[in-house]
């Protein structure tokens, strides 16, 4: 009898990797459609749009450009001069210094003449005590406010820049990402397209300035990184970002938007009670209460997505840093698919219900135990003598084309878009990293997307049962603030 | 029901009785119990004795191969024994002269016991009987060379059989047949368009010396008058028959023609005129693919192309954004009436792009060709009226602030919202009713908005009024708006509050709207 339950097992696990090496092909190759479609009507509608008037018209929106800063002190007053040149019109810079240990505060004191204000300060969403909040009385510095305030993380930094923007629109940006002068106005046109269909958020493209000439707040000359996880990380980036983001933008999909570079409509914001301070991934939980908030009122709504070079940033080189990333990264993608568990397979929540959420489910959350699964199936088969080499190697292969075809595809797509990396050189290593990835880094990401699992079952860094538990609205948020102290 | 009842239970037992008797069939194979006994060579706790009577030839022969026998008073007796196969030694006479004496767990039993014994161990499946042998009556290999082969598999390709090898076969042509499609597509798309941009700047060489020449040698009119064979000598007949060269050709000079001022704009539209583009502009107008026709519409709008209006007009309510956006850029800039119905009876809702792109052109034009913008205040779509209010307030149309006026009674929300900051940069004081009738209002963004408006345009009135919400409200962000409005309006009746009020915030917003550093904030 057991023996009978164990080989059934066996076999439905093999019809699973089946099902599952298929789904992924097929997946991926739609995308790879998509993104295409999206890409091609994105560069002529581009065509067709002047951006020279966004600078100065009146019909263009305010930004509040939203950045936290913790130790920051090294760099902290270029980066805030290179946010106050951004070439546009209306917009301030709001600077939130989260508890930071070293002399952030003092350096921006004294660089940009600050003086500590009677600002009134209401915390609408609520956060960890405000300081102080600084302005300065030199005029050059008039579009500059800093917030100082008791540490509490990210998110709590940004919900605290959140309660006194004054804008239409929030920019939350990393502070030390490099942002292109008309970042602002290229971001903030898919809100002025804004028809039938509200525009809620804006994603943008992150790219990779690890090895790069930047000059200006502009990337001059484009080399990729040194080490392979610099790379491998190009990679990975382009293809999230054009391919993966596109293709998704195309069906109205994206649950994700980069917390280093987003744009959101700050009255949304503020009714759906800012960002969620208890998890990890607390970007993507704001992109996804977002569209649960505007499905739940049945408000037509669209997360638009800018595929332009706007901002770069430094990805780590180190395996331990970037095994930290990974395994937080993880942990965010469970927090939030479990934090609105609610919507999966919900028809009421139409395309991200039916189509992004059991997508990220399957392929974002459970990828890793799928792949280690895969192995100890293989394992188990090669013990009980019982192993098909055709099987298993054509599978094998298959998945590693698969692997080279979806990444030759986004450093394509990046030759025929923008062709920044424009030295041989570049490409060829380009080429012979995507060659090598499936072996020698895809592992380790696996790895530690595997942690990040085992990380949240012990309930590391989040707020395990009410996450386990799930928001019942996306509205539910709002509530917590006014009944659980932070 | 009862007799129903008994009936179905006397038909089971009858079914079941009948099921019980075919489980003794076991030895319906066998010529009888002895045979079966002999080919299951042993049965649990089943032995047997044998007993001869008295006979000389059969105890010699017994002897020899069989068990010890043991003499008694009227004949002999075998030893027990529990290998049933000894039973073949047995003499095979017609006339049986010996006697089996079975014993179950070593109690003696009858024949019909034994098989009593054996019916039960089958059914309970205690025991297995094996299947007679049937031997061959010749040799096999004999016998098979005898038979004609046939695959032992019915089905001819036994691929097939194995689901599980077709689904892996059908992902690896899948794939390999996608992705050669994919890779095809992408290395005909990416050399195509490497083809293209060498062109494109071989024919941007040919085309930039002859365009410097023109503009800087010839005058407007001349170019205008020019003969076919000399406009051949600076643009060759052979390559204008290309249509990637008068492409770039009309890129070339619509991007020289947004760079250059006065007369040098004027002779570039002449030769736009002169070299035949207009009729590349007007094919591509009719086109079906929409960023052909978007390409036309930026033609005709920058080279002035009025003859073409009437096409024009034919995507001012286009399904699709870009073409609308365009066409009505394109009639605003071109059309030499003041009517603007084509605006005003947009079905689709105006973008805030549109209209930035809308204002920019209006606010030129209205400079000399002035524009009847009230007809945009009588559109059916609210975003139009919108832009009809902002047009009053960024254009300052202060002539029009009475038309205004009586839309007032049938606006929205958002209207009022936007009157009310029309009103408060033009410094509408004579709107001071309109003001406080919003300051009553239920919605809070028209509320903060008559607010900040009233604090400048303000009168006794909306200080009451200002002076109720503050006593009544509760909202944070309502209570800064209105006490700054009461500082701008009355001075003193703010400070009065703030050293009446018990009220905390109302200090916090005091000290905060007093800080000279956050005057604007």
């Amino acid at each position: 009898m057991y023996n009978f339950l164990f080989y059934l097992i066996l076999e439905l696990f093999g019809w699973f990797f089946l099902v599952v090496s298929f789904s992924v092909i097929v997946i991926y190759l739609i995308m790879m459609v998509l993104s295409s479609l999206e890409m091609r009507d994105y560069l002529r509608k581009n065509r067709f749009a002047d951006y020279g008037d966004i600078v100065t018209s009146p019909m263009a929106p305010g930004v509040s450009i939203l950045a936290p800063a913790f130790n920051e002190g090294k760099t902290i007053v270029q980066n805030v001069q290179s946010l106050l040149s951004l070439h546009y019109g209306k917009f301030e810079v709001i600077l939130i210094n989260d508890g930071s240990k070293d002399d952030t505060l003092e350096k921006l004191i004294s660089h940009f003449e600050l003086e500590k204000t009677d600002y009134a300060y209401h915390p609408e969403i609520e956060t960890m005590p405000v300081r102080g909040i600084y302005r300065s009385s030199n005029m050059s510095f008039r579009r500059l406010t800093v917030i100082d305030k008791v540490n509490g993380g990210k998110a709590d930094a940004l919900n605290t820049g959140i309660n006194i923007a004054r804008m239409d629109i929030l920019a939350c940006i990393d502070v030390d990402c490099i942002l292109a002068s008309d970042s602002i106005s290229r971001m903030v046109r898919p809100f002025m397209e804004e028809t039938n269909r509200k525009v809620i958020a804006v994603g943008g493209v992150i790219g990779i300035a690890n090895n790069c000439d930047v000059m200006d707040g502009t990337v001059t000359q484009y080399r990729v990184p040194n080490s392979l996880l610099g790379r491998f990380q190009v990679v990975e980036y382009l293809r999230a970002f054009l391919m993966g983001r596109m293709a998704w933008t195309r069906i109205n999909g994206k649950l994700i938007i980069s917390g280093a570079f987003g744009f959101f409509r700050t009255s949304l914001v503020r009714q759906v009670g800012g960002y969620f301070p208890k998890t990890v991934g607390e970007d993507m939980e704001l992109v996804v209460r977002m569209r649960r908030y505007m499905e739940e009122a049945k408000v037509p709504y669209r997360v638009a997505f800018v595929p332009d070079p706007l901002c770069w940033t430094e990805v780590p080189e180190s395996e331990d840093v970037l095994s930290r990333q990974r395994n937080r990264w993880m942990r965010g993608t469970i927090e939030t698919l479990q934090l609105h568990q609610k919507m999966s397979l919900n028809p009421r929540y139409n395309t991200i219900g039916m189509v992004s959420f059991p997508f990220w489910s399957v392929f974002e959350k459970a990828g890793p135990i799928i792949e280690i699964l895969g192995v100890i199936y293989t394992v188990i088969l090669v013990y009980l003598g019982d192993f098909s080499a055709v099987y298993f190697f054509a599978l094998l292969l298959l998945m590693y084309l698969l692997s080279i075809l979806v990444s030759s595809f986004s450093i394509l797509y990046e030759q025929i878009a923008f062709n920044h990396y424009k030295d041989k050189k570049d490409l060829n290593r380009l080429i012979w990293t995507i060659i090598i990835e499936p072996f020698t880094v895809h592992p380790k990401v696996v790895w530690w997307g595997l942690k990040g699992h085992w990380d949240f079952i012990k309930g590391k860094g989040g707020w395990g049962s009410m996450i386990r538990k799930g928001f019942k609205t996306a509205e539910d948020k709002k509530t917590l603030n006014s009944t659980t102290s932070l | 029901m009862r007799k129903a009842l008994l009936g179905v239970l006397l038909l089971f037992c009858l079914v079941s009785g009948k099921v019980s008797g075919q489980e003794g069939d076991f030895l319906s194979p066998y010529a009888n119990l002895e045979e079966f006994l002999i080919v299951q060579e042993s049965i649990p706790g089943l032995s047997f004795q044998v007993y001869f009577p008295e006979s000389e030839e059969d105890s010699l022969l017994l002897g020899k191969s069989w068990l010890p026998l043991v003499s008694n008073d009227s004949g002999r007796l075998s030893s027990t024994t529990a290998d049933l196969t000894l039973l073949q030694y047995l003499p095979d006479t017609a006339a049986q002269t010996y006697s089996l004496i079975f014993s179950i767990y070593s109690a003696p039993s009858s024949t019909d016991g034994v098989k009593e014994y054996l019916s039960t161990l089958i059914r309970n499946r205690d025991f297995f009987p094996k299947d007679k042998e049937v031997l061959p009556e010749s040799d096999w290999i004999a016998l098979a060379y005898k038979v004609r082969y046939s695959p032992f598999f019915k089905n001819a390709f036994t691929y097939f059989i194995d689901f599980k090898l077709i689904g892996v076969t059908f992902i690896i042509f899948f794939f390999f047949g996608s992705a050669f499609f994919i890779i095809l597509f992408m290395l005909i798309y990416k050399s195509r368009k490497i083809k293209k941009e060498e062109l494109i700047k071989d024919y941007d060489h040919l085309v930039v010396d002859p365009l410097t020449s023109l503009l800087f040698e010839k005058e407007t009119e001349e170019i205008e008058n020019m003969e076919d064979w000399e406009v051949n000598q600076y643009f060759p007949t052979s390559l204008l028959s290309k249509p990637l060269y008068k492409e770039v050709l009309i890129d070339r000079i619509i991007s020289l023609n947004k760079k250059m001022k006065g007369e040098f704009k004027g002779k570039l539209k002449a030769l736009y005129g002169r070299t035949g583009l207009v009729k590349v502009t007007q094919q591509k107008l009719n086109s079906k693919k929409w960023h052909k026709i978007a390409e036309a519409l930026v033609e005709v709008n920058e080279m002035d192309l009025a003859e073409l209006l009437q096409e024009v007009k034919r995507y001012s309510d286009s399904s699709n954004y870009h073409l609308r956006s365009l066409s009505v850029a394109a009639l605003l800039n071109l059309s030499e009436k003041s009517d603007l119905s084509f605006l005003r009876d947009q079905t689709y809702p105006l973008s805030d792009w549109q209209q930035m792109n809308f204002l920019r052109i209006i606010r030129f034009v209205d400079n000399y060709r002035p524009l009847n913008l009230s007809m945009l205040l009588d559109s059916k779509n609210a975003s139009i009226r919108i832009f009809a209010i902002r047009l009053v307030r960024m254009l300052g149309k202060m002539d029009l602030l009475e038309e205004l006026a009586k839309h007032t009674p049938s606006m929205n929300d958002l209207e009022k919202i936007e009157t009310l900051k029309t009103y408060q940069e033009l410094g509408a004081h004579m709107e001071v009713d309109f003001i406080n009738s919003c300051l009553t209002s239920d919605n809070p963004e028209l509320l903060i908005q008559a607010g900040k408006a009233a604090g400048i345009l303000g009168n006794e009135e909306s200080l009451r009024l200002i002076t109720e919400i503050l006593e009544k409200n509760k909202d944070f962000r309502i209570e800064r708006t209105m006490l700054r409005s009461l500082k701008e309006l009355d001075q003193r009746a703010f400070e009065n509050l703030m050293a009446t009020s018990s009220k905390e915030d109302f200090k916090r917003i005091g000290n905060h709207l007093n800080d000279p550093l956050l005057a604007h904030v």
